[in-house]
């Protein structure tokens, strides 16, 4: 019987080189369970390159990532196929909304369900009617209940980042990871996804990357700054945004018309 | 709206349903045996066109090199074919060759059942062996489609060089179909028999295809073409199912091939070269990529064009006539013909419409 940790995520020691240039230095961050965990710093900190690392789309030069899953033993996720970690309960939402354009809503829900991912099994699928309630509610939950049969490529910008969401959560993850959520969307649209997000926190944990400061106000649990690759800082949002070096760094390049709201 | 697209989704059915009873009519009205052979070929042609229309169409992956699939195809009907019309005695090219012995991997093509299977074994086996260490070190894009071409350049040059095995140049010769000769009035029969088989593996694979296109299977093709990465990180192991449509696609291709030769009665190097499988692409390509009866119908329609044209006035120019079609349609109607009748013409009318309203 796997021990239960407060931990569902362990970074350790992860150091990324490109070329010679040191994308990240030796990060080590503990991501808790059921919280929403912002990774913020300025542009080339190295937090979309720490999303990577944990899906497996980028292989780290040095280091380790650990995933405990709630009910299972720990997982090594280096090393391992980014399908494989997907299965596992790790979701990731990309910065540009990556959806199926040429699929309906509904057809880009069934392909994200959890299960069925083999050749075969996918040739004589068939949807169950639990499939399906679970897909409806989860489309309830983002507003898009409506839309099932449109084409997910003419869905305004705001809609796109929700279905992404759902995607990811019609699969059951213990783990979003979310880059940029509310990139191109207005304030009430960055507000609701902030309100989704602190619903769906109940059932998993979240790691977010993002800009906005409100957002983060908004939602964030724990906060971790990067900058130039390392951590800088780890704490709640006050307590990351009253650090001077955070200042200096981070909130000084432009941050500051959201740090003075 | 529902009952709108599920009509649209029949019409392309129905569409397909008239080409087939138009072609069933076919021998009856046809005025020559040559006009009904060059229907015959048309068949297998539209066999081809939907076997590339799956992984360029709805996976995205263009291969220029689907003349290997289509030649090996050939080249295994054809040597079975040879062979029986020979009673298993060496043929002209390998005594004047030298050899001896009829060559051990010819052997096989001794036996129908044996010679059917291989047809699609070995174009499959090498699809598959090829696919597997393409799609497992993700090369895509134009690299892939660069390796198709290569391969099938070297296939080529391979059967060209070995002339005492595959007759070189001049390949295969002077076979008749599986039912027996196909020439003249008093063998009409067989060439009914030839041409309504084809017609039952075309609409066979028309019904396989449709299948697979519509299920889960099917729609996973379409998620690989427009978003790879996000399909891998949905948890799917892209390339397996890369490899098992390029595979498919390989042996839907061979069947193709292996029936053109019983129209054709010969199978030459010339059916395996990159002009040759670049040919295929256009049908594809004009007929409608990404939709199924839009293969069928591009096959269809090139080749008409042609037979009409190669001959007559327009002799010296028909290559020029295919090409400017080929590039007016990707040009400017990304959907061929289908796309045209299917997208163009409603908003031609809608538009129309508006103006009528406004007048």
């Amino acid at each position: 019987m796997a021990e239960k940790k407060e931990n569902v995520l362990e970074i350790k020691h992860i150091s990324v080189i490109f070329d010679g240039f040191k994308a990240l230095t030796e990060v080590d961050i503990n991501v808790k369970r059921h919280t929403i965990h912002f990774f913020i710093g300025p542009n080339g900190a190295g937090k979309t390159t720490l999303l990577d690392i944990i899906c497996a789309k980028t292989k780290p030069t040095l280091g380790t990532v650990h995933f405990y899953p709630e009910n299972r033993n720990k997982i090594r996720l280096t090393g391992m196929k980014e399908y494989k970690i997907a299965n596992e309960g790790i979701g990731r939402k990309f910065q540009v909304p990556s959806v199926f354009v040429e699929l309906t809503v509904k057809e880009n829900m069934i392909l994200s369900l959890k299960g069925h991912k083999g050749v075969w099994e996918s040739i004589f699928y068939k949807l169950s009617r639990e499939e399906e309630e679970h897909i409806m509610e989860v489309l309830k939950k983002v507003g898009l209940e409506e839309r099932t049969d449109i084409l997910a490529g003419s869905l305004a910008h705001g809609e796109k980042q929700w279905l992404e969401i759902a995607m990811q959560l019609v699969q059951k993850p213990e783990i979003i990871m979310l880059d940029e959520p509310a990139a191109g969307m207005g304030k009430p649209e960055t507000f609701r996804t902030g309100e989704l997000l602190k619903e769906i926190k109940k059932e998993c944990t979240i790691i977010v990357v993002e800009h906005d400061m409100d957002f983060v106000k908004q939602i964030a649990d724990t906060v971790t700054v990067l900058h130039e690759g390392k951590v800088l800082m780890e704490g709640n949002v006050t307590e990351a945004l009253a650090d001077k070096t955070v200042q200096a760094v981070y909130l000084g390049r432009g941050g500051e018309r959201n740090a003075d709201n | 709206m529902k009952l709108k697209e599920k009509l649209k989704g029949r019409g392309k059915h129905i569409c397909f349903l008239v080409i087939v009873v138009i072609l069933a009519f076919c021998p009856f009205l046809a005025s020559s045996t040559s006009m009904v052979q060059f229907f015959g070929k048309c068949i297998c042609y539209a066999i081809v066109a939907i076997a590339l229309d799956l992984i360029w169409g709805y996976t995205g992956m263009l291969s220029l090199g689907h003349g290997i699939y289509f030649g090996l195809g050939g080249y295994a009907m054809a040597m079975y074919l040879r062979l029986r019309d020979n009673g298993g005695s060496l043929t002209d090219f390998m005594q004047t060759g030298g050899l001896k012995e009829l060559p051990f991997f010819w052997k096989p093509f001794l036996h129908m059942p044996l010679a059917l299977i291989l047809v699609m074994l070995v174009p499959g086996v090498l699809a598959a062996v090829l696919g597997f260490f393409v799609f497992h070190s993700r090369i895509k894009g134009v690299y892939f489609s660069i390796i198709t071409q290569a391969l099938t350049w070297a296939a080529y040059s391979l059967f060209i060089a070995n002339s005492k095995y595959t007759g070189g140049n001049n390949g295969i010769t002077d076979f008749t179909s599986v039912f027996g000769s196909t020439r003249g009035t008093a063998n009409r029969g067989n060439l009914m028999a030839m041409f309504f088989t084809a017609l039952l593996v075309l609409v066979l694979i028309y019904i396989l295809a449709s299948f697979l296109v519509k299920s889960k299977f099917g729609k996973l093709l379409i998620a690989i073409r427009d978003g790879e990465n996000r399909t891998y990180f949905s948890g799917y192991c892209v390339n397996n199912y890369k490899n098992f449509i390029y595979t498919l696609s390989a042996v839907l291709t061979a069947i193709g091939g292996a029936l053109f030769v019983n129209f054709n009665g010969s199978i030459t190097p010339s059916q395996m070269t990159i002009s040759y499988s670049i040919t295929m692409v256009i049908w594809v390509a004009v007929g409608g990529r990404g939709t199924i009866i839009g293969a069928v119908i591009g096959a269809f329609f090139i080749n008409m064009c042609e037979y009409n044209l190669s001959s007559g006035a327009l002799a010296d120019i028909w290559q020029y006539i295919i090409g400017a079609i080929f590039c007016i349609t990707i040009l400017f109607f990304k959907g061929g013909i289908v796309g045209i009748v299917t997208e163009q013409i409603p908003a031609w009318i809608r538009r129309f419409g508006r103006k009528k309203e406004v007048v």
